[in-house]
C-alpha cells in the first residue's frame, strides 16, 4: 500500500494527494521562521511607524527581539541547507540510481533527468502562462490546465529559494560583523544591509500578498486553504488549479469515467 | 465692627499666606524671593516676536537641578529692581558666587565655552575671525536646557534626585550643611549620560536637519542618514548601548564640547581615526580596521555612492516588476470571475467534456 494514496475518499468527497508530512513539516518551519523574522525585522526597518514599537515590544524589545530574529534566521538557513540536501538526495535516489541500474548514466541523461523534475520550470509553464492571459483577457473560454506544479507555484517556491541565500548570509555576516570585518571591507556591510532589508521587503510583500492570495485569500480558498495542513486538495480545487494532473490521476486510478469537466 | 473684623482677618490670612510661601522658598538660593512671582504657573507673556514666553519656576525642579546652589541674580545680573524689566539673555560664562573646590576660584562655564569655540561648532575661525553665517553656530543654550525650562518634563516622572541609601555613606562624615547632597549630585550626575541617547540625537537634529542650514554650510543630511542605521534604531527602541552622535564624534577622554570637523587630524571621525573610534572597548573591539570603511552617513546618491545607488535601483525595480505583475494578475483573475462564460472566441476544446 502506498504511504500516501493519490486519492482519498471521505464522506463521499475525493481528496487528492499533494504534500507528504515531511514536506508539510518543512513548510511549517519555513513559514514560522518567515513570519517571526518579519515581525522582528520590519519594526526595525520602519522604526518610525506607529506599529513598529508595539510589535517590537511584544517580542521583548531591543534586548530580546534581535536574539529571536537571529535564532529564527539561523533555523531558516539550516532549513535551506536541509531542503537542498533533501532535494539532491531525492534526485540521486530516484533518478541517478535508476539511470545507473539501467546502465545509461551519462552527463546528458543526468541533465535531462534534472530538467524533467516537477519543480524545474519547463516549456509547458510558458504555454500555460500564455493560456492564462488568453483566458483572463476573455480571448478564450479555456482556462490553462496546470500539471502537478503550476508556474505560479514554482514562482512561490523559488521566491524563498532565491531570497534565503541573499537574505540569510547577509544577515549572518551583519550579525558577526566584527569577525567578518577581518576578511571583508567596511563598505561591504553597507551593501549587505541593503541586500538584507530590500530583499526582505520583496520577499514579505510577495509572500503576504501574492502567495497568501493564491492559497488563502482567493474566493475559492478564503479564509484559509487547508492543503498545507492536510496535504490533500479537494476535487474542486484540483480541477480548478491542476486539471492536467487531475485528469491523469483519475485515469491512473481507474476513474476515467468519473472525470469532471473543467469549470471556469 | 463685623466688617472691620472681617478685613483684619483677611489681611492676617494674606500675611500668613505670604509668610508661608516665603518660608517654603527659604531653601532655594533665592535671596530676592524671585519665586514669589515666578512660582505662578501661568506667569508668561507674548514677546516682541509673537512667541509665548513662560516664566514659571518649579521650585522642586530648581532644587533638584544642576544650578540649585546658584542665586538667581548670579546669572540674571542685569536685574537690579523688582518688579524688573525684561531680563537679558543669560551669559553662561559669567562668574557666579560658587567657589570651585579644586581651585578656590569663582566658578564659571568659561572653560567649556573655550572648548566649544575651538571645536567645529565654534563661532570663530582659527584666526579669530567670525565665521560665515555665524548665527547658525550653537551657543550653550542651543544644546543645553535647564530642566526648568522644559515644562513637559514634569510629566515624564523622571527628575534628578538623590539615592538616600547612596548618600547615607557620605553623610557618615559630612553631616552638616548641604555639602553631601550637592557634591553627591555633582559627581553622580556626571557618571551617567545626562541625556538619553535618543534625546542627544534630537539635540543635534535641531540644527543638522535644517535644510537651509545644510545648504549654507555644505553639510550632508547626517542625522537622517544616521537614523537609517542599526545604531539609531536600537536607541529608538530603548537601547543605551549603541552609539549616539557624541560617541562617534568626540575623541575618547575629550570634552563633549570639543567636536572637531572631520578634516582635523585629531577628529574622532577623521579617516585615519575612524577605526580607533569604532574599535573602542565598549563597541567593536574585535573588529579589524576594515570596519572603518563602513559608511554610517550613507545616501543612495548616484555620484557619491554609485554602487549602492544601482543596487537600490535593482531591488526597487525587481520589487516593482514582481509586485505590479502579480497585482495586475490578481485583478485580472477577479475581473474574469465577473463574466465566467463570456469570451471573444470559443475553444473547440472548451474545457467541458
Amino acid at each position: 500500500m502506498q504511504k500516501y494514496p493519490k486519492i482519498v475518499e471521505k464522506n463521499g468527497r475525493r481528496y487528492f494527494f499533494r504534500f507528504s508530512l515531511h514536506q508539510r513539516l518543512q513548510h511549517i518551519v519555513l513559514f514560522t521562521c518567515v513570519i517571526t523574522l518579519s515581525l522582528t525585522g520590519f519594526p526595525l526597518k520602519y522604526f518610525d511607524q506607529p506599529w513598529a514599537a508595539p510589535i517590537y515590544k511584544f517580542f521583548g524589545g531591543i534586548h530580546v527581539a534581535p536574539t529571536i530574529h537571529r535564532t529564527f534566521g539561523t533555523i531558516l538557513l539550516c532549513l535551506f541547507v536541509y531542503h537542498t540536501i533533501y532535494w539532491v538526495y531525492l534526485f540521486y535516489s530516484r533518478r541517478i540510481l535508476r539511470l545507473k541500474k539501467e546502465g545509461c548514466l551519462t552527463f546528458g541523461n543526468a541533465v535531462k533527468e534534472f530538467l524533467s523534475q516537477e519543480m524545474i520550470p519547463c516549456k509547458k509553464d510558458f504555454y500555460d502562462l500564455i493560456d492564462m492571459f488568453k483566458y483572463l483577457l476573455y480571448i478564450t473560454n479555456r482556462p490553462p490546465r496546470y500539471d502537478r506544479i503550476s508556474w505560479k507555484e514554482k514562482f512561490d517556491y523559488y521566491a524563498p529559494y532565491w531570497g534565503i541565500p541573499i537574505l540569510g548570509p547577509a544577515g549572518f555576516i551583519l550579525w558577526w560583523r566584527d569577525e567578518f570585518s577581518h576578511i571583508l571591507p567596511g563598505f561591504a556591510f553597507n551593501i549587505l544591509y541593503v541586500m538584507h532589508t530590500d530583499e526582505a521587503l520583496l520577499a514579505a510583500l510577495f509572500l503576504f500578498f501574492v502567495h497568501w492570495y493564491n492559497v488563502h485569500y482567493s474566493p475559492e480558498k478564503f479564509p484559509l486553504g487547508t492543503v498545507f495542513i492536510t496535504g490533500y486538495l479537494t476535487e474542486a480545487d484540483m480541477i480548478h488549479e491542476h486539471y492536467a494532473e487531475y485528469e491523469r490521476t483519475m485515469r491512473e486510478e481507474g476513474l476515467e469515467d468519473q472525470i469532471k469537466p473543467q469549470h471556469h | 465692627m463685623g466688617k472691620s473684623f472681617f478685613k483684619t482677618r483677611v489681611i492676617l490670612f494674606l500675611t500668613a499666606l505670604l509668610l508661608c510661601s516665603m518660608a517654603g522658598l527659604s531653601n532655594a538660593e533665592d535671596e530676592l524671593n524671585c519665586v514669589l512671582c515666578h512660582k505662578h504657573r501661568g506667569l508668561s507673556r507674548i514677546d516682541e516676536n509673537g512667541n509665548l514666553r513662560l516664566f514659571y519656576i518649579n521650585e522642586h525642579m530648581f532644587e533638584e537641578g544642576p544650578h540649585f546652589r546658584v542665586k538667581c541674580i548670579d546669572c540674571h545680573q542685569d536685574i537690579a529692581k523688582i518688579p524688573h524689566d525684561p531680563a537679558k539673555k543669560v551669559d553662561c560664562t559669567t562668574e557666579c558666587h560658587l567657589t570651585e573646590p579644586s581651585g578656590q576660584k569663582n566658578f564659571s562655564h568659561k572653560s567649556v565655552a573655550e572648548q566649544l569655540n575651538k571645536s567645529v561648532h565654534g563661532k570663530f575661525d582659527t584666526e579669530g575671525k567670525e565665521k560665515k553665517n555665524v548665527q547658525d553656530f550653537p551657543g550653550c543654550k542651543d544644546c543645553h536646557e535647564e530642566p526648568l525650562y522644559r515644562p513637559l518634563s514634569f510629566f515624564k516622572g523622571k527628575a534628578g534626585g538623590i539615592s538616600q541609601r547612596g548618600i547615607s555613606r557620605c553623610k557618615t562624615c559630612h553631616r552638616t550643611g548641604k555639602f553631601a547632597e550637592s557634591f553627591y549630585k555633582h559627581v553622580t550626575s556626571r557618571l551617567q549620560k545626562t541625556r538619553q541617547p535618543v534625546e542627544m540625537v534630537q539635540v543635534c537634529d535641531r540644527c543638522h536637519s535644517d535644510k537651509d542650514l545644510q545648504q549654507r554650510h555644505n553639510l550632508d543630511d547626517v542625522v537622517n542618514t544616521y537614523k537609517e542605521t542599526f545604531h539609531y534604531k536600537a536607541i529608538k527602541f530603548g537601547s543605551d548601548e549603541t552609539p549616539d552622535c557624541l560617541d562617534c564624534h568626540v575623541v575618547k577622554g575629550e570634552s563633549v564640547h570639543f567636536i572637531e570637523g572631520r578634516n582635523s587630524p585629531t577628529a574622532a571621525n577623521n579617516n585615519k581615526n575612524v577605526a580607533t573610534t569604532c574599535r573602542t572597548s565598549e563597541c567593536h573591539d574585535k573588529a579589524s580596521e576594515n570596519l572603518a570603511g563602513y559608511r554610517v552617513h550613507v545616501t543612495y546618491d548616484k555620484d557619491k555612492y554609485p554602487f549602492l545607488h544601482y543596487m537600490m535601483m535593482f531591488f526597487t525595480g525587481l520589487m516593482a516588476a514582481v509586485m505590479y505583475f502579480f497585482l495586475v494578475l490578481i485583478i485580472l483573475e477577479l475581473l474574469r470571475r465577473l463574466f465566467p462564460n463570456f469570451s471573444f472566441t470559443k475553444s473547440p476544446d472548451d474545457g467541458h467534456h
